[in-house]
């Protein structure tokens, strides 16, 4: 098993420039899945490798509940440095598991609470709230509970500032997330983010493609371009002077500090004005996109194999320590 | 807004959300009672005041709920409705006349903002339509959209 038991841990590191390429050169819907596939098994295949260090690192420690043979040399062995690494490795996998226990109940609490805000009112798929803050928002369905089915939440100042045809499109946005179910991708990533930081970029690179994907979708549902841009556009004008949309706005963090890259919304609106992404899936291999889909493919195989590979051979050196 | 005001508004939304129906212990596990979300049962209530023909105390608003809700119920969702502004109450003698004070709609615009404003640590939950701007970003938008053929008011 050797050092390639640490491989896993670190091969996260490559998702920077995948996600840097996929958002700019792929199909929206293409790069959302591809990024979100290779964060989750990314994301698995570093836990994995977590878990191993720690088995080998528990059993080092006095008292511990794990058959005796597992503190064994050979055992030991296995892992390099195993004395810091094994200790070191339960302090992350506890982060690792406080951290996302805490996303996931933060998760469904506020999607609980939204549903309970908008309880009482009829049971149309688009919830239209008095507010003089302009946002909208898409709410996924409670599959659990019935009657809390996907709901689409409108401000009236945010329909005040559009005009007939852009209220189409922001509809047909929103329509899109849930159809489509981009919050699930959403959620992948940020889990994936807090299993291995490495896989930060991710997160708002998805975040990007999401909303990408959706303007192409009502790009498509009203069948003009040039009304999403303005619909985007002018709703971004429009409640710029709010909290809220810094508030919930998971694109809004800069990605990394130094790159003065416009934010997402600017860019949303160029991407509609320009011309539409072509939609063929794999991109040949010898082009900028090749290589990121490529290397993304590679990248991901190698950590699985290799974390494959160490839970393998640490299963077979822990039975043969295993007293019978 | 400040540390404190985020805390009170969490602390208003960690109560139970759930408020179960007349003679719920009776029948224990085995017979579940229909239980409503705190939101249908504030909305309940919301409604029966707006069909009240004038302010009224929380007896006749107990009277007019479907289901027999306890006193202290109806008054512990007043006391909510009240906190969010959704309602107006006056003390007569030794009683509160209640006065509704917005919709349904209204009610769900004050409980969704409470939801959007109670999440400061930015995590993504619901898919926002549009995301913050920073002064660049505003130059460029403004420059596209002007180049797209449309000016944007405001």
């Amino acid at each position: 098993m050797g050092i390639f038991v640490f491989l896993p841990l670190v091969l996260p590191l490559t998702a920077l420039p995948i996600a840097r390429l996929a958002e700019q050169h792929l199909h929206p819907r293409s790069a959302t899945r591809l990024l979100s596939a290779v964060g989750g098994v990314l994301a698995l295949c570093s836990t994995l490798c977590l878990v191993l260090l720690v088995v080998v690192g528990t059993a080092q420690l006095p008292g511990n509940p794990l058959p005796d043979g597992w503190s064994d040399p050979e055992v030991r062995a296995a892992v390099p440095y195993d004395e810091v690494a094994g200790k070191a490795a339960i302090g992350a996998l506890a982060a690792v598991a406080m951290a996302c226990g805490g996303l996931l109940r933060r998760h469904v609490r506020v999607r609980r609470q939204a549903h309970e805000a908008l309880a009482g009112l009829p049971g149309s798929p688009v919830a239209v709230l008095p507010d003089t803050q302009a946002y909208a928002y898409a709410l996924p369905g409670m599959a659990e509970t019935p009657g809390r089915e996907g709901r689409i939440v409108v401000s009236r100042a945010m329909l005040a500032c559009l005009d007939d045809d852009e209220r189409r499109a922001l509809i047909a946005h929103e329509r899109a997330h849930l159809d489509a179910r981009h919050h699930r991708y959403v959620l992948a990533v940020q889990l994936a983010a807090r299993a291995n930081p490495l896989l930060r970029p991710l997160r708002a690179a998805v975040a990007y493609c999401a909303e990408r994907w959706a303007d192409e979708d009502a790009a498509l549902a009203v069948g003009d371009r040039r009304v999403v841009a303005r619909a985007v556009g002018k709703a971004a004008l429009v409640s710029r002077q709010g909290p809220a949309p810094t508030l919930l706005g998971f694109a809004a963090e800069p990605m990394l500090p130094g790159f003065a890259l416009p934010g997402p919304v600017p860019r949303r609106v160029a991407a509609l004005l320009g011309p539409v992404p072509p939609a063929s899936g794999w991109p040949p291999a010898f082009t900028a996109v090749g290589l990121a889909a490529w290397t993304a493919a590679a990248g991901t195989a190698v950590s699985a194999l290799s974390s494959a590979n160490a839970a393998v051979a640490l299963i077979l050196v822990l039975t043969a320590a295993t007293p019978l | 807004m400040n540390r404190d005001q985020a805390g009170a508004r969490r602390s208003v939304w960690k109560e139970p959300g759930v408020i179960e129906d007349g003679d719920a212990e009776v029948g224990g596990w085995l017979r579940r009672p229909r239980r409503r979300g705190q939101g249908e049962l504030e909305a309940q209530v919301l409604s029966a005041l707006r069909g009240a023909p004038g302010p009224v105390a929380a007896t006749w608003v107990q009277e007019r709920l479907e289901g027999d809700l306890a006193y202290t119920t109806v008054m512990t969702i007043l006391s909510r409705l009240h906190t969010k502004q959704a309602v107006t109450r006056e003390r007569v003698g030794r009683t509160f006349l209640w006065r509704a004070a917005s919709d349904e709609a209204g009610l769900a615009a004050l409980r969704m903002r409470r939801v959007l404003d109670g999440q400061d640590d930015r995590e993504a939950v619901l898919a926002s339509f549009v995301t913050g701007l920073t002064a660049d970003d505003e130059q460029l938008l403004r420059d596209l959209l002007k180049g797209a053929g449309e000016e944007p008011e405001g």
